[in-house]
């Protein structure tokens, strides 16, 4: 009995070896450990037997178990496993594929540096102030100190819709608009970006274009502080190493005016084609609000002062991001809107 | 304007001035210099003298010349190939090794032909003078030189007066002063501190005056005449042409030439007129007539009241500022001239210049503004120059009529504002002395304050803070440090209605959608198309339109994005998903707008997986905003857009919000869509700044149930026409707030679904927060739903 129970053993380790897939492992099972196997009959014998030889016999057939078990556990592990990596290697993809679709658009150009000049203006304390574009010729020119007949006026032609409207020539007269409002009282601190209109088409110009107009105002505004605001934006817009100078000019609403050229970004000031070989890059104009803009809109020029800038938002995306025509900005050639895409 | 170095030099000392000290000086006062050009340019010229031509035997325009080049050079052999060559013409020698023109071209000996040539004869083109200030002549041929010029002169820019610098001033509108010569080499002068030129002249009259002068016009409150009798006109002196041709104004004859030269001296348009040919001893200035009037350029022109005009009374002689009449025009025979110098308004020579389209050097001059007081420097220049120039020898006394109000033009000022103002700390002495430089009288009136009279021809100088910039242009760009302002503190950012455009830009931009800026002007054809959103508005027209392409403003942003869509699609970009955010204005309304068109395929993933946009596209962008405003669709009233021509009438919607339309979407009409040249788009156009204004609830958590839902899915086959949102709405009015949700998972019409019918599978969650629903509560809600759904003649399948 011993020797068949030691038979049985060794035919299972062979065949449990042998085997190829978990079912064929299953049937092993069923086979050796079921209650109705061979070895399990074997148990029934136990009772014949007595003492010592009982003990042993028992022993035995545990052990033979045991073994039986342990070896169709590891088996099944084995199977399992080449199971497993035969099921993933038919599972096998391109993943050089490209994915599903989840990239963003693309901002316009314009908007971006809209977003940009205004964020950095919000951090230093500016809110912004937007205004109609068909707006009246008295806010357009005359309190902004260009009054009719004024020459100035030829400066700008504008697109007149009757005797008092016109399409706003600038967004300057969201400036009026805020000290109305304000009635006479500051601090004032406003950037108002938006389209404005005027008669004009080239590469360079075009009759629709955006402006991001400044103002501050409080009693001790100073044209140093112009600069330093001016400075400060810069730096964030075209980089910490650009420099700005100002160079007196003319503009009926601000006296003094000035023209704030940056140092050159493309050479670093050393002469190159962007910046006509003088290092310098001509961004935008400024100036101390003229005394009677303030007095027309309500404000004490004497007690009051401030100064106001005037940005020209294609100007600023075309210098900085190299963009040749500003007919670009509105053809919205996908082609050349896809381009800034980057954060 | 054009300053000629050389003729600046007469008037101011530029001894050693290093030019480029100059130029930058001038850019930094506020006299932007935006280019300098060499009149003419050239190195190695001499004048020659041709002392034989022969005929090139290999050529039928080319000529073979002997040129005497001076004791030094020699007999030299040139070939050339200039029609006007002859024998003892003084010429232009480029010699070998000459470089000459604005391109620096070299000259170098050469063969022309088989023929050795050594250099070139030039015309003054050649030598880089602009071809606007050459006669026909000049530029047809080599420069013909006068027979006394000297043989063997090497300095033959000089010679010419060609050796100039032209400097190019921006003249801002403000310093109309430094349009005039004598005022700009005052202002270079205080720059830098040189000392100044300028002659006055004083013509002794030897007659008592024959003429009356008056205006009936409060637009002309001055008016000075002279007379001058027995002058002759003639070719004007090489100086003079030389002046005159340097600031670009060509030389016509010695008393129109006078007259350009006063007016670039003085800024004061002064006007002649052939007293012979005018029938008065009287000059009256008037505005109160109609007729017509044929001016100096012998075009008509209808004066009309208003218009300021010089007459003799009755007939008109001079469009004031602007133009004279040929009527009395000087001619080659004038002799006996009265020269006019008036102070017209610049508001009605603006006006009657822009009226009739009719400009000149002397109206530009009054619209921006000129000195009014040197009248009498003026004329007295003219008399002058006519007694030196036009052997004139009888003048009249000077009369004037001049009823202007004495204006003070004192200015109340003190340092520490132009300091304040400034941010600056610059010694009162400083500032003393750079007004002292401009001529600008000070009074001190104590330790700081004090009366400012600047000189004349300031006429910009009104106030206290143009004072300032004065001082910030001569001395104060060094001065200003930056520093930031110190005032209250001011809190930045966006308002709600700026926060909430932004995110939904983002949001848009999040969606693989790509934001366009177009323009607001658009064409009249097109301005309805779409705007149903404006439907029954007026849009603005713009008077005065550049094109009709842009000649009104939009009432909608959608036409203007069919025309990217179609752009794009022209240039090989066949899907297009984009949008814009745009103030939309009509003579009525004001209101943000946000449209989007989306054409053509999805890209799910490369070209593996690619749909056609379809009506829910659109509709589930219009879902994610309302999400992001939050703002539940059960405040909004959907319909269908049946009747309209730019819609597809069963596969779009129109948006009430409190019954005012605020969107419209959906997929265009087929009819529409083949006039734009589309497919497969859909767009949308909704009203921003109304759906933005909608209150919201504020968020606040709700509780989360601890008892699980549950869900059961029902098919039925009902009507075709009846929708989802009636299903939905009738089922939750049946049952009660157990029913959590109503889902519709499919739609199926086709076989064993009888025609008009379709078959539909809901999903609907029953759920309590407080308890389990047991079965019984479940089957009792169950019941209803299906009856609800019977009420709409739905029927369960088995």
């Amino acid at each position: 009995m011993i020797d068949k129970i030691k038979e049985i053993a060794r035919d299972a380790e062979k065949k449990i070896a042998n085997a190829e897939n978990i079912e064929e492992l299953n049937k092993l099972q069923l086979l050796y450990l079921s209650k109705k196997s061979t070895l399990m009959s074997f148990m029934s014998e136990m009772k014949n037997l007595v003492g010592e030889e009982r003990a042993k016999f028992g022993q035995l057939i545990n052990s033979v178990k045991q073994d039986i078990t342990k070896r169709i556990e590891e088996k099944k592990k084995i199977l399992e496993a080449k199971a497993l990596e035969e099921k993933l290697k038919k599972e096998v993809i391109d993943i050089s594929l490209p994915g599903y679709n989840y990239q963003k658009g693309t901002k316009h150009l314009f908007q971006r540096v809209v977003d940009e000049v205004s964020d950095i203006f919000i951090g230093m304390g500016y809110q912004i102030a937007e205004g109609k574009e068909v707006e009246e010729d008295h806010f357009n020119f005359e309190l902004l100190n260009v009054p009719k007949d004024h020459p100035a006026r030829d400066m700008q032609d504008s697109f007149f819709i009757d005797e008092t409207k016109l399409l706003r020539s600038q967004t300057s007269p969201v400036q009026a608009h805020v000290m109305l409002e304000k009635n006479g009282k500051g601090p004032i601190k406003i950037i108002s970006p938006g389209k404005v209109y005027r008669r004009d088409d080239d590469a360079t110009h075009s009759h629709q274009f955006g402006q991001i107009e400044g103002l501050v105002i409080d009693e001790h505004v100073s044209m140093s502080d112009l600069l330093g605001t001016l400075e400060l934006f810069v730096k964030k817009m075209f980089g910490e190493k650009r420099e700005i100078r100002m160079r007196p000019s003319y503009f009926p609403f601000t006296e003094p005016s000035v023209e704030v050229d940056i140092s050159c970004f493309e050479c670093g000031g050393k002469g190159c084609p962007l910046c006509k070989h003088t290092g310098w890059i001509e961004i935008l104009g400024a100036g101390m609000v003229h005394p009677n803009v303030l007095k027309m809109c309500g404000f004490d020029e004497k007690k009051y002062q401030g100064f106001a800038f005037g940005i020209g938002i294609e100007r600023v995306a075309m210098l900085r991001y190299g963009v040749d025509d500003i007919r670009r900005f509105y053809t919205n050639d996908m082609r050349f809107n896809e381009q800034f895409h980057k954060e | 304007m054009i300053i000629s170095l050389n003729l600046l030099k007469q008037f101011v000392d530029l001894n050693d001035i290093d030019l480029s000290y100059l130029l930058h000086k001038l850019t930094f006062s506020g006299l932007e210099v935006e280019g300098v050009h060499h009149l003419a340019k050239a190195k190695g010229l001499v004048i020659g003298e041709i002392l034989s031509v022969k005929n090139h035997n290999d050529s039928d325009h080319l000529h073979i010349l002997e040129v005497d080049e001076g004791e030094k050079y020699g007999i030299k052999q040139i070939v050339c190939g200039a029609k006007n060559v002859k024998e003892h013409l003084k010429v232009i020698v480029a010699r070998d090794g000459a470089i000459i023109g604005n391109d620096d071209v070299k000259i170098t000996k050469s063969k022309i032909r088989g023929v050795e040539s050594y250099g070139m004869c030039c015309s003054l083109e050649e030598l880089g003078v602009d071809k606007s200030l050459l006669s026909e002549k000049q530029c047809s041929g080599i420069e013909e030189l006068d027979e006394n010029a000297p043989v063997g002169e090497e300095d033959v820019l000089h010679y010419l007066g060609l050796d100039d610098v032209l400097i190019e001033i921006n003249v801002l509108a403000n310093r109309s002063d430094c349009l005039a010569l004598y005022s700009f080499a005052k202002e270079v002068s205080a720059l830098l501190n040189r000392k100044l030129n300028i002659p006055y002249y004083e013509i002794k009259a030897n007659r008592k005056s024959s003429y009356k002068v008056s205006s009936k016009s409060e637009y002309c409150k001055q008016f000075s005449l002279r007379v001058v009798r027995n002058i002759k006109v003639k070719k004007s002196p090489i100086w003079l042409q030389v002046a005159l041709r340097s600031e670009g104004i060509r030389s016509i004859n010695n008393i129109v030439d006078i007259g350009n030269y006063v007016m670039l001296l003085t800024g004061r348009p002064i006007h002649m007129y052939d007293i012979n040919k005018i029938n008065s001893q009287e000059f009256v200035v008037r505005d109160d007539l109609n007729l017509p009037f044929i001016a100096l350029d012998e075009k008509e022109y209808q004066i009309q009241e208003g218009d300021l005009v010089v007459t003799d009374k009755e007939n008109p002689l001079c469009l004031a500022g602007i133009m004279g009449g040929l009527n009395c025009a000087i001619d080659d025979n004038s002799c006996d001239i009265a020269i006019e110098c008036a102070s017209f308004s610049n508001v009605k020579v603006r006006r009657t210049s822009t009226r009739l389209g009719l400009a000149s050097d002397s109206s530009s001059r009054f619209v921006k503004g000129i000195n009014p007081k040197n009248d009498k420097e003026a004329l007295e220049l003219a008399s002058y120059l006519l007694q030196e120039l036009a052997d004139a020898s009888i003048f009249e006394e000077i009369v004037t009529y001049d009823v202007r109000e004495k204006e003070d033009r004192h200015i109340a000022c003190s340092f520490s504002y132009i300091n304040h103002r400034l941010g600056t700390s610059i010694a009162k002495e400083k500032m003393e002395e750079v007004f002292k430089a401009l001529n600008i009288d000070i009074t001190l009136l104590d330790e700081d304050n004090f009366l400012a009279l600047p000189p004349e021809y300031r006429i910009d100088l009104k106030c206290d803070a143009d004072l300032s910039e004065e001082i910030f242009r001569i001395i104060g760009l060094e001065e200003i440090k930056p520093t930031l302002p110190l005032i209250p503190m001011t809190l930045g950012g966006l308002n709600p209605f700026q926060k909430k455009k932004r995110l939904i830009r983002e949001h848009l931009v999040s969606l693989n959608l790509n934001e366009v800026l177009t323009y607001t002007l658009i064409n009249e054809n097109v301005k309805d198309e779409c705007a149903l959103l404006t439907l029954d508005e007026e849009c603005y027209k713009v008077k005065n339109p550049m094109t009709i392409e842009h000649s009104v403003i939009r009432k909608s942003l959608l036409a203007s994005l069919f025309d990217v869509v179609k752009y794009n699609n022209d240039h090989q970009k066949e899907d297009v998903a984009i949008f814009e955010t745009s103030l939309i204005e009509t003579k009525t309304h004001s209101f943000e707008s946000l449209g989007i068109v989306l054409k053509g395929h999805k890209f799910e993933q490369g070209l593996l997986n690619i749909r056609e946009y379809n009506f829910y596209d659109i509709l589930g962008i219009f879902e994610s905003i309302l999400t992001m405003l939050g703002i539940n669709k059960n405040r909004l009233k959907f319909q269908s857009l049946e009747d309209n021509i730019y819609f597809h009438p069963f596969r779009s919607l129109k948006v009430y919000l409190n019954n005012k339309l605020v969107g419209v979407m959906g997929e265009l009409h087929p009819t529409y869509m083949k006039k734009k040249d589309l497919k497969n788009t859909y767009a949308l156009e909704i009203d921003l700044s109304s759906l933005c204004e909608v209150k919201s609830a504020s968020l606040k958590m709700e509780s989360i149930s601890k008892y699980p839902f549950v869900t059961r899915d029902y098919a039925f086959v009902i009507k075709k026409e009846v929708n989802f949102a009636l299903i939905e709405k009738t089922i939750k009015k049946y049952t009660s707030s157990l029913i959590k949700n109503v889902e519709i998972f499919d739609v199926y019409e086709g076989e064993h679904v009888a025609n008009s019918y379709k078959s539909i599978a809901l999903r609907l969650t029953y759920g309590s927060n407080d308890h389990t629903l047991v079965e019984k509560e479940i089957s009792e809600i169950e019941n209803k739903a299906i009856s609800a759904l019977s009420s709409l003649g739905g029927e369960l399948r088995k």
